[in-house]
């Protein structure tokens, strides 16, 4: 079936430049991550008041780990 | 005809580097396109991968803290008369702070059991059902061992924190939070 859409029995090709781009999609990953983020900070915070420290660590290592792929993930994008 | 009229470029020579400024021909044309003040899509994607960094280390320092607070494992104190206490009976007190509520049972078999009434899943107050023989927390239906403080059935995953006593000249004391 080929690309594009129907309009009133005329049919539209698929112009280039048009829909989604890699950076959408890189923007939506990243917005992801922040409510990820969001998510382990709250974790922390309950670690914090029942003083469970690994948790919190564990929270922590996994909030870096997700920043610093995000960054490496921009970079390597901007480089290419 | 001679160049007698302003430079274009009216910079002072000779003042080192040329710092970043407009261009000449902002300052004769100073009009701004709609949208040339938006944030680009690149922009956006790189403060967003700037706020999880800061996310990050806002997580790194509350694990830090979360280190260094040290669980309060109270300093002994009397809570009640050995004589006041009626076997499978419940006696509550507040330990080791003021906004630590505890309850103290005296077992069937004489033995004398202390807990953090705290429940371990969302931390409302367990009771004791007597009947039972349980410590039961009525948000959630979680149920603890009267006798060890043990998770016997619900969403709680730890047990209660045990609260050491002792009988000292007929008063009962409390003489510290044990590791759970």
């Amino acid at each position: 079936m080929a690309e594009g859409t129907e309009v009133g029995g005329v049919h539209e090709p698929r112009r280039p430049g048009r829909g989604p781009s890699p950076a959408s999609a890189i923007g939506v990953y990243v917005i992801v991550l922040i409510v990820l983020q969001i998510f382990l900070l709250t974790v922390a915070i309950d670690a914090y008041h029942e003083a469970r420290a690994g948790l919190a660590w564990g929270a922590a290592a996994t909030s870096v780990a997700l920043a610093a792929s995000a960054g490496a993930l921009v970079w390597l994008l901007a480089e290419r | 005809m001679t160049g007698t009229g302003p430079p274009l470029d009216d910079r002072p020579s000779g003042t080192g580097p040329a710092e970043p400024e407009e261009p000449i021909w902002r300052r004769d044309f100073p009009y701004t396109t709609a949208g040339e003040d938006e944030v680009t899509r690149r922009e956006f994607v790189r403060y967003m991968v700037l706020g999880s960094g800061a996310f990050a280390l806002g997580t790194v320092g509350v694990a830090g803290l979360t280190s260094l607070r040290e669980p309060a494992r109270g300093e002994p104190r009397p809570v009640v008369e050995r004589g006041r206490l009626r076997p499978g009976e419940a006696y509550l007190f507040r330990y080791p702070s003021e906004d630590d509520p505890a309850i103290l049972l005296l077992r069937p078999d004489g033995e004398l059991r202390a807990f953090n009434q705290k429940c371990t899943h969302l931390g409302c107050v367990v009771y004791l059902d007597a009947d039972a023989d349980e410590l039961v927390c009525p948000c959630h239906e979680g149920g603890f061992s009267a006798t060890t403080g043990d998770v016997l059935y619900g969403p709680p995953e730890r047990p209660l924190p045990r609260i050491a006593v002792e009988v000292r000249d007929g008063l009962v004391w409390a003489v510290g939070v044990e590791d759970g």
